[in-house]
């Protein structure tokens, strides 16, 4: 349904709980409700076909005495999205908790439970996420009193307490340190011989306060670099969303040429990364070969990135306001060659893997889950594109200079691991594509950097969603005084696949754990941004190191 | 078709042969605009601290140890070669350097530091137009800094008169352990 | 020389000992080759050996199964290396020792992996140990039917007749059909992918050997690099016996080329294969069964 319907079909239900208003951009709606009213509202949202993204919790006593909420929908047929905002008071900051009908919103909220101090009713798993187990209660590192480089003292022999294994199944512990895993994250996985039955996540192991860090000691200009550190594989979006949601914030509109240049780079960041999962994903089910060879293709673009940008990875292309480098006419013929090659390449290996049985055998039927599923566990990217989900950040809800490149999106219907695979080819070829006709459609010239004529009024919302390669990223800004953001929120579409992964590894083979976990093209450094800590609400059980050994050697828990 | 795909993999891979680089006894040459260590030029310096301000890692260092004498100090252990220094810089004193093999036991090995003899205006003690028009690209700190180089730590705060007990506190920084602390 | 039933074994032992390793090395480089890579030297394994024996045997079962299940291994391979006619010459126990000997022994061998990955007390280890207990169930009949075919023909079990014996009976369509088998279960009986689930290392890390270090790991190395080289020589000894001049010291020449060359087709196939999942290459044995049980029926017939 359109912003309009929509506007009045909640009103006609809410009537004063509810005011809504536009937000900075014309597909930003702004829906301010009652605490009271926010559940309600919500599913509200979810019926009327809205995309959970992700929730933004900020701590504006300072300013006003409360405590802010903010749900984030989208309504990727219609291209517009919806900020469901709720405040509460400052000391008594609950909220109904939506998560029991929208699963997505489960981290949200265990997230503010720990960095906020917020209470959630009614939140099925109220377990700690982001703190560390040792991390003193009370002390909420997201709120404005805590000062952003504390290290309170450690404490020795806590740790997290697991799920009920379910009846008849052993643990087989995953990580922190496991080959399967890029980076440290612990999965226990419940299994009943070879056939898993459960799996239980505990992360943000490397979590490294980056929202804190931005919003107290980082100025504008420097975030964009410090986000493209959040993630080795898709820095380049992360520095992008955010100077998308500063420039929608303030107000600053950037030159075309350098929307089109930032495309350019997202999509040769797409090309690798994508190039990069092929590899890893031959590797998970045993290939070695197809790991080594899609990784030899790939490095000319990583040469490229060095010729284009200065450096393989870590563009540090976009600054707020534009680009920092210009694609000359020798880089843009540079680029083209570059392309075809790689096009050539891929084209080859596309045909090597796509008919090749024995990769059949370990993708196909693997981390199989319907269609409707994969929405209500709001997925996103090649995830849920697999499943028949139609759903692309670029192409619903047009960016930088998207709207003006013709690509198709491919989806599959297979709802497996190899739907996956299937889906990722294909979007190196719509890449090369996009590509080419950026190159072709850039305007000649033009200025790279618009310059911000006066300080950036403050305390304006801001939000941009950009189409990683695993997924949509969601940045959330409000600007501040001081030269930095007041609130800086970024959600990696890791966060919410993984979600959905103990689902997806349900009923299926222990040695389909990693290519499904794979799938879904993991990034742990880009969900780990805060810190988890968790105790089960009710009862407080220390696990003793030992006791931990001997889940590690297969004995049943007493 | 499983053997022809098999087949097709094995071409696949018999055409780029062995692509292995016999590093370090062959090495590929760096590309022009690669981003490697920052290098200063003392002559061309001024000691406005302008890339002090703009590195993100907060690796650079303005220390003034009395109104005449500013160091400037460059710490690589946390430099993630961006380039925003060589961008900010007024007069061009900076210059990414094409250096990426600075694998080092000793940490002082990729610092550099500029000792800088800083003079006062007649005017106002020490300013610096440097016509920056991007409003949040603007020179953050004036006047006299006193950053940790014992620490390797930004202190972000400047005075406007040389301070000596400000300086002494400097020394004594040490990182919070608690709220308040 | 009558002397040289004695002598041969030893032969066989240093012979295999020395060059196993170098087996091992000729398949990473095969491997690295089609990974469009440099790879390691041939005689990187060897190093790998040397650098295990210098490490810390870290005990942390602290049993006796866990300690002796390598050397156990390791011996019960070396003793099937010492028995077997290699070169065509039968050593001095071959004439009182028969073909059940040496299944016996190989699965002596695997039981040792097995119990030093029970006693390791690891989630890992165990789900390693089911696979390879599993694998071993499956796939031993098709080493027992290879060895037994040759004495179902010349009606005697014993070393000497079963095994060149095999073709020496002549090249019927049984022994054809169990050439196809073998070389079907080859990669099974190496441990190399499509097969090498045991010790999946993106699944299990080490699987069976996740516990072991040191010395310790390097006898099962070692061990396993022994198994691979013998079953190469099986192929080459079972299926090839025209391979032969008469000549001792030309015959071991020529059946290490031959070895060679079945090394190349492991590497090759192990290279171009995902793993599979043990459920799937357990149907896949059950094919394999079926076959050799095949190919016995049509050697009790004659044929």
């Amino acid at each position: 349904m359109t912003q309009d319907t929509l506007i009045q079909t909640l009103r006609a239900r809410f009537g004063p709980a509810l005011a809504a208003s536009q937000g900075g951009a014309a597909r930003r709606l702004v829906l301010d409700v009652d605490r009271t009213a926010l559940r309600a509202v919500a599913l509200a949202l979810r019926d009327a076909g809205g995309r959970y993204m992700v929730g933004v919790g900020s701590d504006e006593r300072d300013r006003r005495g409360a405590f802010s909420m903010i749900h984030l929908f989208a309504f990727d047929k219609e291209g517009f999205t919806a900020d469901l905002r709720a405040s509460a008071p400052a000391d008594n900051p609950e909220f109904d908790s939506i998560a029991p009908e929208i699963p997505s919103a489960g981290w949200t909220e265990r997230e503010y439970m720990d960095l906020l101090g917020f209470m959630f009713k009614g939140n099925p798993k109220p377990k700690r996420l982001i703190l560390a187990d040792d991390w003193p209660a009370g002390i909420h590192p997201l709120r404005k009193d805590v000062p952003y480089n504390l290290v309170p003292p450690s404490a020795e022999d806590v740790a997290y307490e697991l799920d009920e294994a379910p009846p008849g199944t052993t643990t087989v512990p995953i990580g922190p340190f496991h080959p399967t895993l890029h980076e440290p994250a612990h999965f226990a996985v419940y299994v009943d011989g070879e056939t898993i039955k459960g799996c239980d996540y505990r992360g943000f192991m490397t979590h490294r306060g980056i929202e804190k860090l931005c919003q107290t000691q980082v100025s504008y200009n420097e975030v964009p670099f410090v986000a493209e550190r959040i993630c080795g594989i898709c820095g380049s979006v992360h520095a992008t969303a955010y100077a998308q949601s500063v420039e929608e914030a303030a107000g600053i509109k950037i030159a075309r040429r350098a929307e089109f240049i930032r495309t350019i780079m997202l999509e040769i960041e797409r090309l690798h990364s994508h190039l990069l999962w092929l590899g890893v994903a031959g590797h998970l089910i045993g290939y070695d070969t197809i790991f080594m060879q899609s990784w030899r293709v790939r490095e000319p673009i990583m040469w490229l990135s060095e010729r284009l940008t200065g450096n393989r990875k870590t563009y540090g292309m976009v600054v707020i306001g534009g680009v920092r480098r210009d694609i000359t006419p020798a880089l843009k013929d540079d680029i083209l060659n570059v392309l075809r090659k790689v096009e050539d390449e891929v084209g080859g290996l596309k045909d090597a893997v796509l008919k090749d049985t024995s990769i059949h055998r370990r993708t196909k039927g693997v981390g199989l889950i319907p269609r409707e599923e994969a929405v209500a566990w709001s997925l996103i990217g090649p995830v849920a594109r697999a499943r028949g989900v139609d759903i692309d950040v670029r192409r619903d809800h047009p960016y930088a200079a998207y709207d003006e490149v013709a690509f198709d999106v491919p989806v599959a219907d297979s709802g497996d691991v190899w739907g996956t695979l299937v889906v990722r080819l294909l979007e190196v070829f719509e890449s090369i594509k996009i590509v080419r006709q950026a190159l072709d459609k850039m305007p000649p010239d033009g200025p790279l950097l618009t310059e911000v004529a006066d300080v950036l009024p403050a305390f304006r919302h801001g939000l941009s969603m950009v189409e990683a390669p695993r997924g949509e990223s969601v940045h959330y800004v409000v600007t501040g005084a001081e030269n930095r953001p007041e609130r800086w929120r970024v959600r990696a579409p890791t966060y919410t696949n993984l979600q959905g992964v103990p689902r997806m590894l349900l009923d299926n083979q222990l040695a389909d754990f990693p290519i499904i976990v794979g799938s879904i093209d993991p990034c742990f450094s880009c969900t780990d941004r805060v810190l988890v800590v968790d105790g089960r609400a009710r009862s407080h059980r220390v696990l003793a190191r030992s006791e931990i050994e001997a889940l590690g050697r297969g004995r049943r828990r007493p | 078709m499983w053997l022809t795909s098999k087949i097709k993999q094995v071409l696949l891979v018999l055409k780029p042969g062995k692509v292995t680089l016999n590093y370090p006894a062959e090495s590929r040459p760096v590309p022009e605009g690669f981003r490697g260590q920052p290098a200063w030029d003392h002559t061309k310096c001024i000691g406005c601290g302008g890339c002090a301000n703009h590195c993100p890692a907060r690796t650079i260092l303005t220390r003034d140890i009395c109104p005449e004498i500013r160091i400037l100090f460059y710490d690589g252990a946390r430099c993630t070669y961006c380039g925003r220094c060589a961008d900010v810089c007024p007069e061009k004193a900076i210059v990414m350097s094409p250096d990426f093999e600075l694998a080092t036991g000793d940490r002082n090995d990729i610092t550099q530091s500029l000792e800088l003899f800083m003079l006062t205006c007649q005017r106002c003690g020490r300013c610096y137009d440097l016509e920056i028009k991007n409003a949040i690209d603007k020179l953050d700190l004036r006047g006299y800094r006193y950053d940790s180089l014992e620490a390797r730590t930004v202190i972000r705060r400047s005075t406007d008169r040389f301070a000596p007990d400000v300086l002494g506190a400097t020394e004594a920084f040490r990182r919070p352990d608690r709220i308040g602390g | 020389m009558r002397a040289l039933i004695y002598v041969s074994p030893l032969i066989n032992a240093a012979v295999f000992l020395l060059l196993a390793p170098l087996f091992e090395g000729v398949l990473r480089k095969l491997a690295a080759k089609i990974q469009s890579r440099q790879g390691p030297p041939l005689i990187q394994p060897y190093r790998d050996l040397l650098k295990l024996l210098g490490k810390q045997n870290l005990n942390s079962a602290g049993t006796w199964p866990f300690k002796l299940a390598p050397l156990g291994a390791f011996a019960a391979v070396l003793v099937v290396v010492v028995l077997i006619p290699f070169g065509g010459r039968l050593g001095v126990f071959a004439g009182r020792l028969d073909v059940i000997v040496v299944v016996y022994l190989l699965t002596l061998g695997g039981v040792a992996v097995l119990m030093g990955a029970l006693a390791s007390r690891n989630t890992f280890a165990l789900i390693g140990a089911s696979r390879e207990m599993v694998t071993m169930i499956m796939v031993e009949p098709v080493l027992a039917v290879t060895l037994i075919l040759g004495a179902v023909k010349l009606r005697s079990l014993g070393l000497a007749a079963a095994m060149p014996g095999a073709a020496g009976a002549k090249f019927t369509l049984s022994t054809g059909l169990m050439l196809a088998v073998y070389l079907l279960a080859l990669q099974a009986f190496v441990a190399r992918q499509p097969f090498d689930i045991a010790e999946a290392e993106v699944e299990l890390l080490e699987g069976p050997f996740i516990e072991y270090s040191g010395p310790n790991y390097a006898l099962f190395k070692y061990a396993m690099m022994l198994k691979q080289m013998f079953y190469a020589w099986l192929f080459v000894s079972v299926f090839l016996p025209w391979i032969r001049t008469g000549i001792y010291p030309a015959d071991i020449v020529l059946q290490l080329a031959a070895m060679l060359v079945v090394f190349l087709l492991i590497g090759l196939v192990g290279s171009t294969n995902p793993r599979l999942r043990i459920d799937q290459a357990v149907r896949y044995y059950a094919v394999l069964i079926v076959l050799s049980l095949a190919a016995v029926a049509l050697a009790v017939k004659g044929w």
